[in-house]
């Protein structure tokens, strides 16, 4: 039997069981693995800030299906006439019958650890704090995006290979209120300010198109 | 039925089960979008016509409709108040099907919610929902009940817990794995087996996702373990959406090939899922014509499980260590967290004792001014997400112990059970229950006897009153009952005494608190891992101890080789590899200058001692603006470099420019009494504009300009326009520096260079952030772009260069 299919039902993960790995911080913090060379002290305090940051990371999410209503050339209609303009994602969502809302969140720890670090002058802790947080944003929503892959495939549907997100592209970031709003995210205590920033900062939207298997 | 009637019938033969049922009825006319149970209620024909072709086709059991029949799923179409009505009926329907042909399994399945720990649906109200069902399904009259599709371990838990508290049929839970080998939530086989066998489940299987290939794989992995019955649902392999349609791609014979391997595997029943029909399951009665299912229940190991993992232990296993950490007892940090609700220290303690080499965590949250109950929940549920480890409830009050087992998703090891009468009796029930596994401490109500011969006699006193809840030797590891050899220097050798003959006679795992043993003395790390050595060489399977303990896991490893429980020696090799890499010793220069030591703390981004080797060199007579222009400034241009090649990465970059700053702190004082004659310093006003609060990257330039003798001016994040032009104007900056990380604040930028211009400003403009780009900042008339704080500080440098 299948398990549940589309439905505006949101799931909230109140705890995404995913951590980014070290090799995905060091990245993000510019490390070469063929041209970077740590001392002993440098592997060291690396080792201990990134740890720290993972314990400070509290990794939540929020996800719904909606039906596509209506595709135009720069347009997507979904769900109770909601919409996002923009062309690029139109294209993306081109064989979509179905779109996926995401929401990842580190939580608030890691942003006010970060915060107090760089009120004390501890800069370099502070920075790689800041690469544990939105490393963990992005693999949460890579981990939503894989669960789902996995329920899709019962039903004979895929995700799109990329996801969306509001503020890049030509996706404005105005639509962070329209995925707020439909996920009901106060539940994971985000809020939205005026100029469509999350709080706390790491935190990521997201959407992506679901399409049908086609055999080869 | 009776569960052993159930056992035996298992036994017997291999049974074959229903194919889908959902599928089936939409070809006699059940449309999309309905409540499935609803239809079958208002068509009942269809079903019975349906199970009854099952029954024909080999069936010997068939499933109730009630798959979706929970309150969740039926309030979805407005029948939420009607769950025990909607389960009995259609019970009552397949029953009227089954007639005297077979059995009929009390289906249930997702509510489609997410239990705690994963989801936000509290554990309880999960097993409420399940026992509301149950209820029906006991009313319609199943034989047994039939838990499957479960994709989440604890959703599956709170079923079987709702059955198991509700009635004494048997009960069989089936789990849902990918082709990965991974429920969604990520359980594996072995541990959903470990867990759900544990806590009182009469067959354990596998259904839907795949096709029979996967789920043989799946049944091998589980077989080894197997205490129970196993059995599989598979799908007709897998599905494509053929226009608008999900059609599977595998037929009935070629589904009945796998048959016989399914049971060589260890299936004692066998059906189909999704995409079969009673052609598949006349096939599988075909295939499993006189074959007998292999016997079951002899495995015998122990093994706690996460909801992730399953860690073994045994005298053939390495040994195991328990990390000791997550305990508040002389732990300042911890204890003002749990306290204050927090649980970074907790969190850190997890991951710091995984990474050097804890198999199962200790959680022991006791102390005074708290809830521990609730902290130990709290702490529990956090663990089994964030980490992948087995946990080990640590706690003297049974009712915390029984508050976590509860929620535990796995099979949890208790520490601990002793004789004393009290405690015995309200924690044996208990943990037989949930089947955890528990460590016994041969202490009683008079206290901790000195000698082994007493202890031993404890053991076999509590161990006789495990075995009438069920308890095997395998479900029990022993403590050793480590006491301080600082005030009796024989306790050491009771100990090992204990578990010499507990490894070798009583034949049960072992497990000793190890750092008791050297409290009071110096030097208790050498004492410590001697002991763990010698307790390793008497049969020792388990250790509760530090694994940052210096020098404890390079003992554990060793002795792991020398007592064959490291085949091949690997862990002992990869762990000496890894070692050799992280522990290359850095290349000192011990006979260093101060003025070269001054200048290697900067690269080497020591901001320890830059004040110390200032001062020794202000005493040698260095003159302080000697010290800044030819050697602070060049060792941290020669850090930019580094950064520029990649030699370096921005962690080494700001651990650098912090050293700088302490540099310039401490210089400061003696630099001011010498400015008479020193040029003006550029100044520059910093800001994230209006509406962007990220100002991390701001803070990272502002602390570079600051090394390269610029004096900044940082107005923080979320600045006005405004504001920031009169900043520029009062302080008589030379550059004014902005950062935003949004597309939608970047042009507030926009706003501050016009703002800029049309108050006639001389001030350069310099723009940067991670929207930001130089094709940006030409466009709005801006005088540089900056990609990274060093590359600022260079533009910094060019545009007041002029």
């Amino acid at each position: 039997m299948v398990i549940s299919g589309s439905g505006n039902r949101i799931t909230y993960f109140d705890t995404v069981p995913v951590m980014p790995s070290v090799e995905e911080i060091m990245s993000r913090l510019g490390y070469n693995k063929s041209l970077t060379s740590l001392s002993a002290g440098d592997k060291c305090f690396i080792d201990a800030s990134i740890q720290l940051g993972l314990a400070l990371c509290r990794n939540q999410g929020a996800a719904c299906r909606f039906t596509v209503k209506e595709h135009k050339r720069d347009m997507v209609i979904f769900g109770d006439n909601e919409s996002f303009e923009s062309s690029r994602l139109s294209g993306l969502l081109s064989n979509s019958d179905e779109i996926l809302l995401m929401a990842g969140t580190a939580g608030p720890e890691i942003m006010n650890r970060i915060n107090s670090e760089m009120e004390s002058g501890n800069v370099a802790l502070a920075v790689v704090l800041d690469a544990v947080g939105s490393q963990a944003a992005d693999v949460i929503l890579d981990w939503m995006m894989e669960f789902y892959k996995k329920i899709l495939r019962r039903e004979g549907k895929r995700l799109t290979m990329r996801r969306y997100s509001p503020g890049y592209g030509d996706l404005p970031p105005a639509n962070q209120a329209i995925i707020f709003r439909l996920l009901g995210l106060e539940r994971l205590k985000l809020k939205l300010t005026e100029s469509m920033m999350l709080v706390p900062e790491k935190s990521v939207l997201a959407v992506a198109g679901i399409e049908g298997i086609q055999p080869e | 039925m009776k569960k052993e009637k159930f056992r035996k019938l298992l036994n017997s033969k291999v049974l074959v089960l229903d194919g889908a049922t959902g599928t089936e009825l939409q070809k006699r006319g059940m449309p999309a979008g309905v409540s499935p149970e609803k239809w079958v209620l208002d068509n009942p024909r269809a079903l019975i016509d349906l199970q009854k072709k099952y029954f024909r086709s080999g069936s010997n059991v068939v499933l109730s409709f009630t798959f979706g029949g929970n309150r969740v799923k039926l309030q979805e179409y407005g029948m939420g108040d009607r769950v025990r009505e909607v389960n009995r009926e259609l019970v009552g329907i397949s029953r009227r099907a089954a007639g005297s042909r077979g059995l009929v399994g009390g289906d249930i399945s997702s509510t489609g919610n997410f239990i705690e720990p994963f989801g936000d649906t509290p554990f309880e109200t999960a097993v409420d929902i399940y026992k509301e069902q149950v209820e029906g399904l006991l009313e319609g009259g199943v034989d047994f009940f039939f838990i499957e599709t479960m994709i989440d371990i604890q959703e599956a838990r709170a079923a079987l817990l709702a059955v198991r508290e509700s009635c004494d049929l048997p009960v069989c839970v089936s789990m849902t794995f990918n082709e990965d080998a991974r429920t969604l939530t990520g359980t594996d086989p072995v541990s959903a087996l470990v867990t759900l066998q544990s806590l009182g489940a009469d067959a354990v299987g596998c259904n839907c996702s795949t096709g029979p290939l996967h789920m043989l794989e799946f049944l091998k992995a589980m077989k080894p373990y197997a205490g129970v019955p196993l059995f599989a649902k598979p799908n007709a392999g897998l599905p494509k959406l053929i226009d608008g349609k999900t059609v599977f791609d595998m037929n009935a014979q070629e589904f009945g090939q796998y048959v016989p391997m399914l049971a060589e595997a260890g299936a004692s029943m066998i059906g189909g899922c999704c995409g079969t029909d009673p052609s598949f399951i006349h096939e599988i009665g075909k295939c499993v014509k006189g074959i007998k299912p292999g016997p079951v229940g002899n495995s015998r190991f122990s093994a706690v499980s996460s909801a992730r993992k399953t860690v073994h232990i045994g005298p053939a296993c390495p040994v195991t260590i328990i990390g000791e950490r997550i305990n508040p007892t002389g732990k300042k940090v911890l204890q003002a967290e749990l306290s204050e609700g927090k649980t970074t220290e907790v969190r850190r303690f997890a991951m710091e004792q995984i990474e050097k080499g804890a198999s199962i965590l200790d959680i022991n949250v006791g102390m005074p001014g708290i809830n521990e109950a609730d902290r130990m929940m709290e702490i529990v549920q956090l663990l089994s997400t964030t980490v992948e480890a087995p946990l080990c409830l640590d706690s003297s009050i049974p009712e915390v112990i029984e508050k976590a087992l509860r929620i535990y998703p796995g099979r949890a090891l208790i520490n601990s059970i002793s004789a004393e009468k009290v405690k015995l009796e309200k924690l044996l029930p208990i943990a037989a229950k949930y089947g955890a596994m528990f460590i016994l401490l041969p202490l009683g109500d008079s206290g901790i006897p000195a000698t082994s011969a007493e202890r031993k006699v404890i053991v076999r006193e509590v161990f006789r009153q495990a075995q009438f809840y069920g308890y095997t030797r395998q479900d029990v590891i022993v403590d050793g009952l480590v006491m301080t050899v600082s005030s009796d220097q024989q306790a050491a050798m009771e100990t090992l005494d204990l578990i010499r003959w507990l490894s070798r006679e009583f034949k049960v795992n072992t497990v000793i608190g190890l750092s008791n043993v050297s409290f009071g003395l110096p030097e208790r790390t050498r004492i410590n891992n001697t002991f763990l050595a010698m307790a390793i060489a008497n049969g020792l399977t388990a250790a509760i101890a530090n694994p940052s303990s210096e020098g404890l896991i390079p003992v554990k490893l060793s002795a792991d080789v020398l007592t064959s429980r490291d085949k091949n020696s690997r862990a002992f090799i990869a762990y000496c590899t890894t070692k050799t890499k992280t522990d290359a010793p850095a290349a000192r220069v011990s006979e260093r200058t101060v003025i070269e030591r001054i200048f290697a703390a900067v690269v080497d981004g020591d901001r320890e001692i830059i004040g110390d080797l200032l001062k020794k060199a202000l005493a040698e007579g260095f003159r302080a603006n000697i010290l800044m222009n030819e050697h602070l400034i060049p060792a941290i241009t020669r850090v930019g470099e580094l950064f520029e090649k990649k030699e370096y990465f921005l962690p080494q970059l700001i651990q650098s420019a912090e050293a700088m700053k302490k540099a310039f702190e401490y210089l400061d004082p003696y630099l001011q009494a010498a400015s008479a004659d020193s040029p003006q310093k550029a100044a520059i006003v910093l800001a994230t504009v209006k509406g962007d609060i990220h100002d991390i990257g701001k803070n990272i330039v502002a602390l570079m300009l600051r090394n390269y003798g610029f004096i900044v001016h940082d107005m923080g994040k979320d600045v006005d326009a405004r504001a920031i032009i009169e900043k520029a104007r009062e302080t008589g900056s030379a550059i004014i520096g902005l950062s935003a990380l949004m597309t939608t604040t970047m042009v507030q930028m926009q706003t501050v260079v016009e703002l800029a211009k049309k108050e006639g400003l001389a001030c350069k403009i310099l723009v940067g952030g991670a929207v930001v780009n130089q094709a940006y900042a030409d466009e709005i008339g801006a005088d540089g772009y900056a990609c990274d704080a060093h590359i600022a500080v260079k533009i910094a440098q060019h545009l007041t260069s002029a």
